[in-house]
């Protein structure tokens, strides 16, 4: 159930169906919701001092509500928008003003208190005329500040605003070049005639760049597949002034004659990411056309005909596929990471032994113990790796909290090597009771794989638990659609199996007579 | 359908009560609440095209009174 703070009537916007609701302005609260909302409209009164005034006691309300709720627990906050002006005089701006106030306030305040979410309420309202927004006769008969009759685009909207705080966003975005990323053909038109920035359309071509650009900066992977000869592709791209994308923000590229579908496939794999956290664009039908029937996990959305349309084609491509609440450190350097990757995949092949390669790594692993600074970037990898994930067992990063706080152990991996920093790419969620432990979760970024590491991993975590006097370890492999890479490798860590069938086994390692 | 037709089937999809009749009314219902009372008059304006003044919302208790304020339009 989910309790919603109000000013006004918000029943037929958000639904009866999983809602509580306050009394208008009410504060207080006692039940036992599992999660909040914030919901206050501004309030119609001519009288615009008195609604600034009004609106400026809003945050102290607001941290009077956080007060009161369990801090695990989500509260969204939904910003103050503007609903209809009153203003008689052209300057009175006290009540825009008293609005921005507070909305600065919520992005403060959700930035300090880590259950707060805070949700853009003029993304919604913006797409409506005042005359659509608010109906005065449900106004006048019922309170309800914004027209009922579009609380089915609301409650669609606010699904895909709720997605974003946890959600596997899709993580790659496979690009055509002709047409797609410039206007014109390489192989038929001269370089300096294909259309990127200066007028129409190449204006709309370099704003799409500029869009797709400040994704790949929050950490999307950007890959090139295009039917191109590829030397001529980057002789272009790198001496184009107007040319946005660059090579280095390119992750990786199948630029050749060979078919779409067997060029994501190879990509998809390369990459180490699944076909299913792809999207595809390209603006010719045919080409779509090939890879959604080959590849029906990758998305493939249709492509504006006109390049004027691109802005809002990429707008909702991005709310749809790429919504990010906020990106993290790790995000930001995520395609540099999928370099490095690429570099030391080189680097293997001159070595003919395994053990050899890793030798020479330089690998350093870091482990960290329910260190709250990781609990976020765990909980978004719980949420997007599939491959090296036991249970598949996803978190938040309160649910997080609230195992430590229920005396359990999560553990965190970051690992450097001779290429640069991987970050934080593996974690294992742990229950304590009495003597006994439970790996509930165990998982790892497809990224670091092949180097051992995870053995490493495990051998730390066992020898954390034994100085913790813990008995007995039990974990867990339960089967995912993806997850079969890691089937046996429990076994392989010297677990022995108590109980299977075909979709789980669950197993126990016994610290006591063991000395790891 | 009929406007009775399609206006009954709008009641028992906005009331969630499949079983009801022509003799539905606020008084005999107890789904019928003020928050339902709009949804049925979003449900009504939408389905029909037809904008409700305040006076007919109020009055509109029963099923009988929404069908002569719906056929009056």
């Amino acid at each position: 159930m989910t309790h919603v703070f109000r000013n006004s009537t918000a029943e037929l916007l958000f639904g009866n169906a999983g809602y509580s609701f306050s009394g208008y302005d009410e504060i207080v609260y006692s039940g036992n919701a599992d999660s909040f909302i914030w919901f206050y409209t501004v309030p119609f009164h001519a009288d615009t001092q008195s609604v600034a005034t009004e609106i400026s006691s809003y945050a102290e309300r607001l941290k009077f509500v956080h007060s009161q709720i369990p801090a695990t627990s989500l509260l969204i906050v939904f910003t103050l928008y503007r609903l209809f002006d009153f203003k008689a005089e052209s300057m009175d701006f006290s009540v825009e003003s008293s609005i921005d106030c507070f909305n600065s306030f919520v992005l403060e305040f959700a930035k300090t208190n880590s259950n707060v979410r805070v949700v853009d309420f003029s993304d919604f309202c913006s797409r409506y005329a005042m005359a659509d927004l608010i109906d005065w006769k449900f106004y006048f008969l019922s309170q309800a500040a914004i027209n009922p009759k579009l609380s089915i685009a609301f409650r669609k909207w606010f699904e895909l605003k709720k997605s974003s705080f946890s959600k596997p966003a899709k993580k790659c975005l496979v690009l055509d070049l002709d047409n797609t990323l410039w206007g014109g053909i390489l192989g038929e038109d001269r370089p300096e005639h294909l259309k990127i920035g200066g007028d129409y359309p190449g204006k709309a071509f370099l704003l799409f760049q500029q869009q797709i650009l400040e994704l790949q900066k929050r950490g999307i992977i950007l890959a090139v597949c295009s039917k191109n000869n590829e030397a001529d592709v980057w002789e272009f791209i790198d001496n184009s002034r107007d040319q946005v994308l660059k090579k280095e923000h390119i992750a990786a590229w199948r630029i050749n004659w060979n078919d779409k579908a067997g060029n994501i496939a190879e990509l998809a794999k390369e990459l180490n990411i699944g076909l299913d956290s792809m999207v595809f664009l390209d603006d010719q039908p045919t080409e779509r056309e090939l890879v959604k029937s080959m590849l029906p996990e990758v998305t493939v959305p249709d492509f504006p005909t006109a390049p004027y349309l691109l802005p809002v084609f990429f707008k909702n491509l991005q709310g749809q596929y790429f919504n990010i609440y906020q990106a993290s450190a790790e995000d930001l350097r995520k395609t540099e990471q999928y370099k490095q990757n690429a570099e030391r995949r080189q680097l293997q092949q001159q070595f003919t032994n395994i053990d050899d390669f890793i030798k020479s790594l330089q690998i350093e692993t870091t482990i960290r113990l329910n260190d709250p600074v990781d609990l976020p970037r765990i909980a978004q990898m719980s949420q997007k790796t599939n491959q090296f994930n036991l249970t598949g067992k996803r978190y938040t990063d309160l649910e997080l909290k609230e195992i430590i706080e229920r005396n359990g152990k999560v553990f965190s991996l970051s690992v450097k090597d001779k290429f640069g920093d991987s970050g934080l790419t593996g974690a294992a969620v742990v229950s304590l009771t009495g003597d006994d432990a439970h790996i509930e979760n165990f998982f790892l970024s497809c990224r670091i794989l092949g180097r051992k590491i995870e053995n490493t991993f495990v051998e730390q975590i066992l020898l954390g638990l034994k100085e913790e006097f813990v008995e007995n370890v039990t974990a867990a492999y339960n089967k995912t659609p993806k997850n079969q890479l890691v089937e046996n490798f429990y076994e392989s860590m010297g677990f022995s199996v108590i109980n299977r069938d075909e979709l789980k086994k669950s197993y126990v390692y016994c610290l006591k007579k063991d000395n790891v | 359908m009929s406007k009775s037709e399609q206006l009954l089937r709008i009641f028992k999809d906005v009331l969630e009560t499949p079983d009801i009749d022509a003799s539905v009314s606020q008084e005999n219902c107890e789904a019928w609440d003020s928050i339902h009372h709009l949804n049925l008059i979003v449900a009504i304006e939408g389905a029909f095209n037809i904008s409700l003044e305040p006076e007919e919302m109020e009055q509109m208790r029963d099923f009988t009174t929404a069908l002569k304020i719906v056929e009056g339009k």
